[in-house]
């Protein structure tokens, strides 16, 4: 990405198509194979099936949050707005699949752990991770002049990924105070496989689905600047 | 204990799916749309420029 | 030479909000008043059993502060959009940094006060005993403050410039203020507890560490966020 001279710049290239069909595609096959495949587990027999879309999730979740630390980082450093709109498209991408790591856990804790929601560290850091999103998309909703926006969703999305392992490191020793820990099994190799493909195909989704969130966020302010130009008399070089 | 689970489970494993493809399914069809939106948007906004 | 000229400035700034918020009291009394009233509804809430009211006794204390602090941290800003004085501010030279400072030391004096009226109202309305270690509990609340302080006046300056500032304020604060208040309402809450367990020290050096980040990026970050 290079600076974009005077802050203008044209319609994005984008994204090819056949990544589209490809993630889709490759998605559904993943899901079905991994469901087929994996044998009942002895402890939680098919629950353990949930693993293939929770654990994903989640990853992606924070694979989308790292998008948006960079892309804030890079704009504050280069002010560039392109650098902005990929954050931008990042964080609505990751507010959604953090959403659904939430629910998705919770349908998995329920039948598991007897309850809904679980005061531990994994689960409070992702949903104050999910309230940051929420708070970082309002601030863009509410402000208009594109630079304060950026310059500002800039700051909160860096603060907020500093805060997170900050949580997650505070409520783990607020837990250990009391004494309550989980403790983590190991993952038995047959269904390591599901589980990898399962990345991958979320993997490859969320750059998608980031993808053409930050092309229609792109086509939007060059059509800003179309209309800014042709109101400055229609040759703007 | 671990038949109880297996048994109560598949309704909250079908759960999962269903709502992980139904809110993937609505994300591809409001980003396609949101795509199409700006990109008709945008070549309005440059024939406007190329009419002036 | 250069670090005497910030000074000045944060000592004019600090200088000027206070004295602005002297000549009006209506602001300190109105946000003191509204601390007092949450923790007259927490009492109520938590029911007239004594022994719950004893044990939430910490945790109310710092969501009171926390929700009448709040409006604090507009407020300093709010005051000087209604002049069109920020720009001014703004105009003059010397390090930016040094408006973030102003603003902080004053609201942190600010907050403080009004800490002082709840906390007395607190240890009345819900029977806490006071143990020896009363200085250490002291300590804590002010450095439960200065992180409280320190993201509200950051973030305010953002919330205080947008649309649907009330609502923005809270929604962006209360996520980032999660660790230092599960941290200042445990050291307290143990200290009060006689700190059986030993860990009212710990959590003490957690919040010295959160202040030491918060202060450092909020600082790194108004550069920024005041630029335009």
């Amino acid at each position: 990405m290079s600076p974009a001279p005077s802050g203008q710049f044209g319609p994005p290239k984008p994204a090819p198509n056949w990544l589209g069909w490809l993630a889709f595609l490759f998605f559904i096959f993943v899901q079905v194979y991994s469901v087929l495949t994996s044998p009942a587990d002895a402890m939680m027999g098919h629950l353990q099936k949930n693993m293939y879309v929770h654990v994903p999730a989640a990853w992606v979740t924070f694979g989308a949050f790292g998008v948006v630390l960079v892309a804030s980082l890079y704009f504050l450093w280069k002010d560039d707005e392109r650098a902005d709109l990929l954050a931008a498209s990042a964080a609505e991408v990751g507010s959604l699949f953090c959403g659904l790591t939430l629910v998705l856990g919770m349908l998995w804790g329920r039948p598991t752990w007897g309850v809904w929601w679980s005061w531990d560290a994994r689960l409070t850091s992702t949903l104050v991770l999910f309230l940051i999103f929420v708070g970082y998309l309002s601030l863009r909703s509410f402000v208009e002049d594109p630079h304060r926006r950026g310059q500002w969703s800039a700051a909160v999305g860096i603060l907020g990924a500093i805060n997170v392992p900050i949580v997650w490191m505070s409520v783990q020793w607020w837990r250990t105070l009391h004494q309550i820990q989980s403790s983590p099994r190991g993952l038995a190799p047959e269904y390591l496989r599901g589980l990898m493909l399962n990345l991958a195909a979320f993997t490859l989704l969320t750059i998608w689905f980031i993808w053409r969130r930050y092309e229609a966020a792109r086509y939007e302010r060059a059509a800003e600047h179309a209309a800014q130009a042709a109101a400055l008399g229609g040759y703007n070089g | 204990m671990a038949s109880g689970i297996a048994g109560g489970g598949v309704g909250y494993v079908v759960a999962s799916y269903v709502i992980t493809w139904v809110v993937l399914g609505a994300m591809l069809v409001r980003t396609v749309g949101s795509v199409r939106r700006a990109r008709a948007e945008y070549d309005q906004a440059a024939k406007g420029e190329f009419r002036t | 030479m250069a670090f005497n000229d910030d000074v000045r400035r944060i000592r004019a700034i600090v200088w000027k909000d206070l004295t602005t918020e002297r000549r009006s009291k209506a602001g300190f009394n109105s946000v003191a008043s509204l601390g007092v009233t949450i923790l007259v509804l927490f009492g109520l809430a938590l029911g007239p059993d004594g022994k719950a009211l004893h044990d939430a006794a910490a945790g109310a204390l710092w969501l009171a502060i926390l929700f009448a602090g709040v409006l604090a941290f507009n407020r300093s800003y709010q005051v000087e959009l209604d002049g069109g004085a920020l720009e001014a501010l703004l105009l003059y030279p010397g390090a930016r940094w040094a408006i973030f400072a102003g603003k902080l030391i004053a609201n942190l004096i600010f907050v403080t006060l009004m800490l002082v009226i709840v906390v007395a109202v607190g240890i009345v309305l819900f029977s806490v005993d006071i143990p020896a270690t009363w200085p250490l509990i002291v300590f804590i609340m002010m450095l439960g403050v200065v992180g409280i302080v320190s993201l509200g006046t950051f973030y305010a300056a953002m919330s205080s410039r947008s649309r649907a500032r009330e609502v923005l304020l809270p929604l962006l604060l209360y996520p980032m203020l999660i660790p230092v208040l599960l941290a200042a309402m445990s050291a307290t809450k143990a200290l009060l507890f006689g700190d059986v367990m030993n860990e009212a020290g710990a959590w003490m050096q957690m919040l010295v560490i959160f202040d030491v980040i918060f202060l450092v990026a909020t600082f790194l970050a108004f550069e920024y966020v005041i630029e335009v």
